[in-house]
């Protein structure tokens, strides 16, 4: 089996340790004996719907999302749209989620057309090039920064969310997940977008390592589209299940924190998903 | 007037002193930015007052990575050539960091002691700049090392940082000359409108150079056009012998150039230095290319304060700094502290170790910085690929020893050979004596991490017996440089 691997603009989204999905994707898949053919697409480059059954794109900065944003608009959306539309699956993390939505303002900054595969559009406050920030720290301040925690299906998914925009969905939207600990998409609750198989989400860290069951439902749905339901055979994911434990005790000691309580003692009880706090925002 | 300001200062440095003492005589060590926190608070202009008072203005280092161990190869180069450096302790590189080296070089009455060699040398945190860079008088030469993506979750990213950088350098009076990495297009382009003198360095040697590209680069668009840049030859990262296309801008080419490197295994490296007035061949006692561009930068930096060639050779004596390569001999084995704090610092310790192809023991540590600096993802831009295997049984470590044992995972790390039994243990000092004592007798063990990990094995090593404190060390290493 083999499934082709579209990997958007590796040189310029990539800023957030983002190879990491893409690392997690061929890793997953060679060890289980599923050949990958990976495409990287630059600016220029057409993505060709019928050829790729998993799009990835990572997150970058202003510059970085401006510098792609026409380019994902003239060369690359029609076949984005396309490809999931015939059940290709997607992962578009940060700045790319946002520019997979309808559009993406950075406050009194330019109006970013975004690709309009989910029905969502993010704002953010200010823009963080144009100068309004008199420092680091009052550029900090605006940003929803932290461990992240979403329940996705019946599975809790870690990472960590860095974004100074705020994504709002539209009525046709459905969210991927409901925050468990962060922020998630604008406080509202909500996080991300799931659209069939495509996937948008504020989760970095990256984003895939220590989210395997995420990692494993696209390899699943990238197989659907030429084989048919396939059984995954299990892997030993221990060592990423140990690192997804540490991120959900600092979550819920985060969560702790910021209702006000003094926390004086260690954490004893292992982290289950009935002890993570409920409310994010 | 004059007298109520400069009671003030006194008054400042001395509470400054007072809390100084007081945090050593706890044994709380170092104190390094309390006292000048403090002495801030009482007398906000004492920093720039101060610093006014150096007979021969001062230099400063900023940059992402080797700002410390530059700064430290400068100062060897300051005193051969008869200077005094005062110098701000490694990594109390923010606004009250500098001011506790000054509360701690001034006398009691708030004065510099008067010596007509003193210089200052201050390495400065590249956040903290704008804020430090007004309040340093006459700064002879501004070094700028090079910019990584480094902390996003602290600087953001690096088109925020080189903008702000370049709005804090219209403050610098028009004769400071900007030391530049001409390699590195982010640095080499750096405020273009301003008419300072500029010294570049740079690699010529390109012998050295990767086949292909780096994969641990961020590529930097053209600076002046946003264009993709081309690269001729990179040496690592995105730092290289580059130009763009579309506009024509193009590596400058330094007045101070490495012309041959030769890299002699994991501890030192030979290195042919052009400057304007001179030609010499230099042991640089640090192992790695990064290193070698410290010691270029250095060596631009002593050139734009026009130090006597001769001095340079001192780079050749200098002793690597604690948690720099620091060598700390534990029973029959040389244990080796080595910071590594961003994708690129990691990447290039661990060629710099591991450059010759051998096998070496080495622990790995990766920690975040108890909530305040929580964005690990940068350990997937490290380029631990190319030295799989190459570690038997590696030990790692730190709060966030999961997260990197996933990183190795992915990397291909576990079951890369039938020895590799990989070992995840998140306490410090029992992963330290673990990887220890599964090194064979004689060999050395390297320790690369982020800075809490080494810290708490340093501290654990110094209550065995084997470290000196570092303000100890420094406090004599000052010492012989006065007398």
């Amino acid at each position: 089996m083999k499934i082709t691997l579209g990997c958007l603009y590796p040189d310029i989204m990539s800023t957030y340790g983002d190879r990491g999905n893409v690392a997690t994707i061929r890793r997953r898949c060679e060890w289980r004996g599923i050949a990958v053919d990976l495409r990287e697409l630059r600016l220029g480059d057409r993505t060709e719907p019928d050829d790729l059954d998993l799009i990835i794109i990572g997150s970058g900065g202003e510059s970085q999302q401006r510098l792609v944003a026409a380019d994902l608009n003239e060369v690359k959306g029609s076949g984005i749209r396309e490809a999931v539309r015939q059940g290709a699956a997607a992962l578009a993390v940060g700045s790319g989620f946002e520019l997979f939505g309808q559009y993406s303002r950075s406050g009194e900054g330019a109006k970013l057309p975004g690709v309009g595969l989910f029905d969502a559009w993010t704002i953010g406050h200010r823009a963080i090039l144009s100068d309004q920030y008199g420092s680091l720290t009052e550029a900090r301040a605006d940003r929803a920064m932290g461990d992240l925690v979403v329940r996705w299906q019946d599975r809790l998914l870690v990472g960590f969310e860095n974004h100074a925009g705020r994504t709002y969905l539209g009525p046709t939207a459905t969210p991927l997940g409901r925050v468990v600990s962060g922020v998630g998409n604008s406080g509202d609750g909500t996080e991300g977008v799931q659209l069939g198989n495509a996937v948008g989400t504020h989760l970095r860290g990256p984003c895939l390592p220590r989210n395997p069951a995420l990692a494993d439902f696209l390899i699943a749905a990238a197989l659907r589209r030429r084989y048919g339901d396939v059984d995954l055979p299990e892997l030993a994911d221990d060592v990423e299940l140990a690192a997804r434990e540490v991120a959900m005790q600092r979550a819920r000691m985060a969560s702790r924190a910021r209702r006000g309580r003094v926390i004086l003692r260690r954490p004893a009880r292992r982290v289950g998903p009935a002890d993570v706090p409920t409310g994010g925002s | 007037m004059h007298s109520v300001a400069s009671a003030r200062r006194a008054f400042a440095v001395s509470m400054g002193k007072v809390v100084r003492d007081g945090s050593r005589r706890l044994g709380k060590g170092n104190g390094s930015a309390v006292p000048g926190a403090v002495a801030l608070a009482i007398d906000p202009g004492m920093l720039a007052s101060l610093a006014s008072e150096i007979p021969h203005g001062a230099v400063l280092v900023t940059g992402s990575n080797g700002k410390g161990t530059t700064c430290r190869l400068l100062a060897g180069v300051m005193r051969a050539a008869g200077l005094h450096p005062i110098l701000n302790r490694e990594g109390s590189n923010q606004l009250s960091g500098l001011a506790t080296t000054m509360v701690a070089s001034s006398g009691r009455f708030g004065h510099l002691p008067a010596d007509d060699r003193a210089i200052g040398l201050f390495e400065v945190d590249e956040g903290s700049f704008p804020g430090i860079v007004g309040q340093i008088g006459r700064p002879r030469a501004l070094v700028f090392t090079n910019v990584f993506r480094d902390q996003l979750d602290r600087y953001m990213e690096p088109a925020y940082m080189t903008s702000m950088l370049e709005r804090a350098m219209q403050e610098l009076p028009a004769d400071t000359t900007l030391v530049l990495n001409a390699d590195d297009p982010r640095v080499a382009y750096l405020a273009p409108d301003m008419e300072n003198p500029r010294l570049y360095f740079g690699i010529q040697d390109t012998g050295l150079a990767r086949d292909g590209t780096d994969p641990t680069s961020d590529f930097p668009r053209c600076p002046r056009c946003g264009s993709e840049l081309a690269y001729r030859c990179v040496f690592y990262a995105h730092l290289g012998h580059w130009s763009c296309h579309h506009c024509g801008l193009a590596r400058p080419q330094p007045q101070v150039r490495l012309t041959k490197i030769e890299l002699l295994g994991s501890a030192s490296s030979r290195v042919q230095v052009a400057t304007p007035a001179a030609e010499m061949l230099l042991e640089v006692p640090l192992p790695g290319l990064y290193n070698a561009y410290n010691a270029a930068a250095a060596i631009a930096a002593a050139t734009a304060c026009e130090l006597h060639n001769r001095a340079f050779l001192a780079i050749q004596r200098v002793r690597p700094s604690s948690l720099r390569m620091e060598r700390i001999k534990v029973g029959n084995h040389d244990v080796y502290l080595t910071l590594a704090k961003n994708a690129n610092g990691y990447t290039e310790v661990l060629r710099a170790v591991l450059g010759d192809g051998r096998p070496r023991r080495i622990m790995l540590g990766l920690n975040d910085f108890e909530g305040k600096q929580p964005d690990t993802s940068w350990i997937w831009d490290v380029d631990f690929e190319s030295v799989c295997g190459l570690i038997p049984s590696p030990v790692v470590t730190g709060n966030r020893a999961y997260d990197l044992t996933v990183r190795l995972k992915y990397a291909g790390w576990l079951g890369a050979t039938k020895e590799t039994t990989l070992t995840t243990e998140p306490d410090p000092v029992r992963a330290f004596q673990r990887a220890l004592a599964r090194t064979p007798s004689g060999e050395p063990l390297w320790l690369v991490s982020t800075s809490i990990v080494l810290q708490e094995v340093r501290r654990w090593l110094r209550q065995q017996g084997f470290v000196r404190e570092v303000w100890r060390e420094q406090e004599q290493l000052a010492g012989t440089v006065q007398q």
